[in-house]
């Protein structure tokens, strides 16, 4: 039977890959490292990934609150995703079958995500893959996208994207092939994208710290119920408007089945958090 | 009333390359067809941000306007536009954040 290895968790700023080439004693540099060492020594065969699409894969003609893609690959970012993002991928590998399995496990369990069999990815699915999984400029591990509409309210509840990943971690148990499966969560714990309140000459705001600071203090004590409690819409709205990518960490949390993390840090600059959590 | 054609605009301007020069060059004409009143279609071409966040466009997708100079906006016209949404109080705390760093 397959099962869930390690889960790792981290933001996705487009600058991030340049800035990690041209300075790799940088903080983001650092951090984005320590998460793919724990992911390296891990090693699992295949990842699933809790991502927040930006209005790239899906805009409001047909926007899911959960989804999942099945397809054998991708590829990603389209379209100029944003100024500075400095890696393209065209040939992401998926595993088709697990996401055609965690889709069926899902509808079984009274949750019915949306499936996509056609999609690119941004930059949320690539900045992070690109630090974690990238070896030679290519994809090591197939990848399994599972999107939570974490930008464009109303966002799901925080304990409906925790029943989430305590759903994928059971599709995972009862999945019938030998295969060790890492998780991945992408995203800010604050962040406020082109709001009134951006900083001068730039397109984004002041992340508000105090959250960051909460949230990784909860994690790090296994405090999830009051996690989940404290993660309401006003409060994720509050932090920014694409706080809500946070709700990606909730799901990997509902995966991680009450694991503390063996490694978590924030950068509270960024609004920022990187983790790792292991089996061994 | 025609939120979803403020943000169609701004999500056309970043997938679809030819809208997206059209609508640098030729704001006027790249905005004909979409559903938006009269008011709206004024805040485009005025770079009145701040009106068209006050309708319910969503801010990250607005964003993308001075990215990609749509309508000749400019980064800092996008910001000054976007501020007059703030309270007094608002804008003395962004003020004084910026002086700490």
């Amino acid at each position: 039977m397959a099962e869930i290895v390690g889960a790792f968790a981290t933001p996705h700023m487009p600058g991030s890959p340049g800035l990690a080439k041209q300075n790799p004693e940088s903080d983001t540099a650092q951090l984005f490292g320590a998460v793919r060492s724990h992911l390296r020594e891990v090693d699992p065969d295949v990842l699933v990934v809790f991502d927040t699409d930006h209005f790239a894969t899906f805009f409001y003609d047909n926007l899911p609150t959960f989804a999942v893609g099945v397809a054998e690959r991708t590829s990603g970012p389209g379209t100029d995703d944003w100024p500075g993002l400095t890696c393209y991928y065209n040939d992401v590998p998926l595993s088709h079958d697990l996401g055609r399995h965690i889709h069926a496990t899902g509808i079984d369990h009274g949750f019915d995500l949306t499936q996509s069999q056609e999609f690119t990815v941004d930059h949320s699915i690539i900045v992070p893959l690109h630090f974690l999984n990238a070896e030679d400029g290519r994809m090591k591990r197939p990848m399994v996208p599972v999107w939570v509409n974490g930008i464009a309210p109303p966002l799901p509840l925080a304990k409906r994207c925790y029943a989430l990943g305590q759903m994928v971690r059971r599709a995972i148990d009862c999945w019938p092939s030998q295969l060790r499966v890492g998780i991945v969560a992408s995203g800010a714990i604050s962040g406020d994208i082109g709001g009134p309140k951006a900083i001068e000459g730039q397109p984004f705001a002041w992340p508000d710290e105090d959250w960051v600071t909460n949230v990784v203090e909860r994690m790090r004590a296994g405090e999830i119920d009051e996690l989940l409690n404290e993660a309401t819409a006003d409060r994720l709205r509050a932090a920014g408007n694409v706080s809500g990518e946070m709700l990606n960490w909730i799901a990997l949390l509902g995966a991680v089945d009450g694991r503390r993390p063996r490694f978590l840090e924030p950068q509270l600059t960024g609004g920022n958090a990187y983790g790792a959590w292991r089996w061994d | 009333m025609s939120v979803y054609g403020i943000n169609k605009v701004c999500y056309l301007a970043q997938q679809d390359l030819n809208f997206r020069e059209q609508l640098r060059r030729e704001p006027e004409k790249a905005l004909v067809g979409f559903p938006l009143s009269e008011d709206e279609r004024r805040a485009f071409l005025k770079h009145d941000m701040a009106a068209l966040y006050r309708l319910g466009a969503h801010s990250f997708l607005l964003s993308r306007l001075p990215r990609f100079e749509s309508m000749g906006l400019s980064r800092a016209e996008y910001i000054k536009s976007m501020r007059t949404l703030l309270t007094d109080d608002e804008r003395r705390a962004l003020e004084a954040r910026g002086q700490r760093s």
